[in-house]
């Protein structure tokens, strides 16, 4: 995929770089200085939108659960600026009314300097217009589109996690030449699946691929044998993104239908976020494909950054909990959480961000960030950041199942990722 | 993915949701009403004395009339006051705030089915009662009676209010806005038991009424003077059948109770024209879910009169349908608190888990991980969904038996007993059916 626009950035990458050298210069205080000053003043307050009830809730406790980690880390650095960093808890409910009124308390009842951390796509939609008229910056970890397609605003950022759209371009190069070009998608027949349908087909497309078949299978459905004839023959490769309850049902009947013998299968983790690989029915995916944000599994060549991201969050080499092997974390996505938290700090120590006041500058500053390196901050690997469409991006992990376990079979660079600018927000005023 | 509101709290995973769907559950629904329908049967070929024998208690010691319970009553209420400040000035969090944790964990799921099994603790924990004592040694009169018409309408009234709040707020457990509501209700009641004496908890208080009502059906009990245990309803067959308002308020329980289990469904999401795999959230259907509770508890309750009209039509003693109605109304008492069980459990393996870590996280005790790592196996799944059918087999089993001595009490005839519980029995057997097959549907929230 070709680069995205190639205008500049409103600050170049010079000065974000001697930003970058301010920070540095924060930390390179005595530990006795950062913290006599981090105990002396008023803390950092980020409102953190959880999802700790409704459809997200188990998004939320591993989203919560990583961003307490998160903030863990940075205090035990010396905070932001010399200041303790607070995790202001409210619960939107997975729902993009209240999501709008927790944006709302976080500026005006909590005085929070900044709001972080939604995930669901309907609850940022719902909350980035109220955040926008408060002027309250609003960074979120949603993986949705909806960021850099223009639709949102100024005070909106993705700084922490890929988009949907370049996830999904950025499979297209890899199942075209590994899987097939012949491919039939299987999604839920909602905005999710056709996000999916949409990217992928073009993107397929653009490889000299094709999608011989699309099967949009009903939302409430929760039985699937009779969606499988529609398979094509000549089918090479099966693209599916089912989600919800019936999940583990669709692969076992999937299983079998086809038997031994069947096409090549890739999918998105998304579908089996937080469910054990290890699970009845889920043997049949010995051998397929999936995306994952962030491996699941410890791969061989396993980054120290990796390794200390695990052991912040308290997750095992096999993605679980180390108090329960058997609850198995949300991976693929929470570590959105704690680059997005990292940003925040670089962003404000560049900006020199001291409160409210100062929203603007650090809008600015996130905005001229650009490279940003693999590093404990950013532990999922190296990215770039837009600051005109306030989307990061980065490389994309496929995983092959190998004997239950989720095996590193290729990365998709950061060049796979791009695609034109739909937006540039740096024109919108404060 | 997880759960809304109380049982939202921690609820619908999408991994526990996925292994259920892999389960046998239509060999273990048969078999759940096979067992309820077995119960049948025997009751036909049981002697009327065996079947009153199942629910004779058996004593175990003096009970005293000694009472504590304006201290604990008091207590209780401080415990509400402390709550309801944490509510309003602690955490945010409602998996981490004292107030959701207390009230919906704590009181409304340990609290109720506790009631339900040990007898009357809400006389000595609600939290009125103490304070209208001390108000009392004021000299204070109460202002004015509660008409006798009104039975137990307000407390009807009050229950369906206080489901409203935990079916289609949006936002029932938000801290904030529980301690406000809590403080709203608990203000209210207390004024109207200063207004009309203590009447007024036992007959317009909702969640008096249906501890109550638990309580009449507790395995635990005392009765003439000594402690007593027996099968759940003994109680019952000891007591005067309840007035025709309390009746209507006991099916009113279990219609609330089912319908807080059918709006998760897909079914129901089908109905209401939402996907379930995008559900927008509580605040897009308040108004389904409130219509939802207003046609449910007048449908349950006219299934109900049609089935016992039916049966006293077919014995010819249609006189005495208003006394049957009323008098068969405490054995679906047992259904409703199985339905609580099961409908409450697996979010309850979550919820106090969340209750251990506030307490553990206040006492500065080495930190708890919440887990649910259970949801996330198949054999945990099944113990959990098994416990969940078992418990609402067993609440229609010993319905079906109850309402059959109730019948036999009422009626006088082995062969009467038998045959006006048909149309009941049909109806329970269905309703067997019904609450297993809402833990086998998929669930969008």
């Amino acid at each position: 995929m070709s680069k995205t626009s190639e205008s500049k950035p409103p600050i170049s990458r010079r000065s974000a770089l001697k930003t970058l050298g301010v920070g540095a210069g924060a930390a390179a205080l005595p530990m006795w200085a950062r913290y006599a000053n981090a105990q002396t003043s008023e803390p950092i307050r980020i409102g953190f939108q959880k999802h700790a009830t409704g459809i997200g809730a188990s998004y939320g406790r591993w989203y919560d659960r990583t961003s307490q980690a998160a903030v863990k880390m940075i205090n035990a650095g010396g905070g932001i600026n010399g200041r303790m960093v607070e995790l202001v808890t409210e619960d939107d409910g997975t729902d993009p009314k209240r999501g709008a009124e927790v944006v709302e308390k976080f500026a005006t009842q909590h005085k929070c300097d900044v709001a972080f951390g939604t995930l669901f796509s309907h609850v940022v939609i719902g909350s980035a217009p109220r955040a926008g008229e408060l002027k309250l910056p609003y960074f979120v970890v949603s993986e949705g589109h909806h960021v850099a397609s223009g639709m949102l605003n100024r005070y909106t950022l993705q700084p922490g996690i890929t988009d949907v759209k370049s996830q999904v371009q950025a499979m297209a190069p890899f199942v075209a030449s590994n899987l097939g070009k012949k491919v039939t998608m299987i999604f839920p027949d909602f905005a999710f699946g056709h996000d999916h349908r949409d990217y992928f087909s073009a993107a397929i497309e653009a490889q000299g691929g094709e999608v011989v078949q699309m099967i949009a299978i009903p939302p409430a459905e929760t039985s699937f044998t009779k969606y499988f004839p529609k398979i094509p023959r000549e089918t090479e490769v099966i693209y599916h993104v089912m989600v919800g309850p019936a999940v583990l049902t669709f692969v076992k009947e999937l299983g079998e239908f086809f038997g031994p013998s069947r096409p090549e299968i890739f999918g998105f983790i998304d579908s089996l976020e937080a469910v054990d690989l290890a699970s009845p029915g889920l043997e049949y995916l010995e051998g397929t494909y999936f995306w994952e944000g962030n491996p699941r599994y410890a791969q061989a060549d396993q980054s120290e950054y990796d390794k200390n991201f695990r052991a912040a969050v308290g997750v095992d080499e096999n993605g679980a909990s180390v108090n329960d092997s058997k609850d198995i974390s949300t991976y693929a996505h929470m570590f959105g959480c704690w680059e997005t938290l990292n940003i925040i700090k670089a962003g404000m120590e560049s900006s020199g961000y001291a409160g409210p006041q100062d929203r603007s500058k650090l809008i600015e500053a996130v905005e001229a960030i650009t490279d940003i390196p693999h590093s404990n901050a950013h532990p999922q690997g190296a990215k770039l950041f837009n600051g005109k469409t306030h989307q990061v991006f980065g490389q994309q992990y496929i995983t092959k199942v190998t004997n239950g376990k989720l095996i590193l079979a290729h990365t998709a660079g950061i060049e796979d990722t791009l695609y034109p600018d739909e937006v540039d927000y740096t024109k919108q005023s404060f | 993915m997880l759960l809304i509101g109380p049982a939202e709290m921690a609820h619908a995973h999408a991994s526990e949701q996925g292994f259920v769907l892999l389960l046998p559950t239509d060999f273990y629904v048969a078999g759940g009403v096979a067992a309820v329908v077995l119960t049948i049967l025997v009751i036909v070929a049981m002697p009327p004395n065996s079947a009153r024998r199942i629910f004779r208690p058996a004593s175990f010691g003096k009970s005293s009339r000694k009472n504590g319970a304006v201290v604990t009553s008091c207590l209780a209420f401080l415990i509400m006051l402390a709550l309801l400040a944490i509510g309003l000035l602690g955490p945010h969090d409602p998996t981490r705030n004292a107030l959701p944790l207390g009230f919906w964990t704590l009181f409304w799921v340990v609290f109720v089915i506790l009631q339900g099994l040990l007898g009357n603790l809400w006389n000595w924990f609600n939290p009125w009662t103490g304070p209208y004592t001390v108000v009392r040694l004021l000299r204070l009169q109460p202002l004015a009676r509660l008409p006798a018409g009104l039975g137990y309408w307000p407390a009807l009234a009050s229950f369906l209010a206080f489901s409203a709040f935990l079916l289609a707020h949006p936002a029932p457990s938000d801290p904030e806005g529980l301690a406000l509501m809590t403080a709203t209700y608990w203000s209210f009641h207390f004024v109207g038991m200063v207004v009309f004496g203590p009447k007024w908890l036992r007959r317009a208080e909702g969640l008096s009424v249906l501890l109550n009502n638990y309580a009449s059906i507790a395995a635990l009990g005392s009765c003439a003077g000594r402690f007593r245990i027996g099968l759940t309803g003994w109680k019952t067959l000891t007591r005067p059948a309840p007035a025709a308002s309390l009746a209507v308020f006991m099916i009113a329980t279990l219609a609330i109770g089912s319908f807080d289990g059918l709006n998760e469904t897909f079914w129901w999401f089908g109905k209401i024209g939402i996907n379930p795999l995008e559900f927008p959230g509580r605040t897009a259907v308040v108004g389904e879910n409130l219509i939802g509770l207003v046609l449910v508890v007048p449908m349950l309750v006219l299934i109900y009169g049609l089935a016992v009209w039916l049966g006293v039509r077919i014995i010819g003693q249609h006189r005495q349908f208003q006394s049957a109605f009323c008098i068969f109304a405490p054995a679906i008492l047992p259904i409703a608190l199985a339905y609580h069980f099961a409908h409450y459990l697996p979010s309850f393996l979550v919820e106090i888990q969340f209750v251990a870590r506030m307490f553990a996280d206040t006492l500065h005790l080495p930190p708890i991980q919440v887990t649910t790592g259970f949801f996330n196996t198949i054999a945990t799944v099944r113990v959990i969904w098994l416990s969940q059918a078992a418990a609402v087999v067993a609440g229609h089993v010993v319905a079906i038996l109850l309402s059959h001595v109730l019948a036999l009490n009422l009626f006088g005839s082995h062969r009467k007993a038998v045959v006006s519980q048909i149309p009941l029995t049909i109806f329970m057997v269905a309703y067997t059916f019904f609450g297993l097959w809402l833990l086998a549907s998929p669930r969008g929230v």
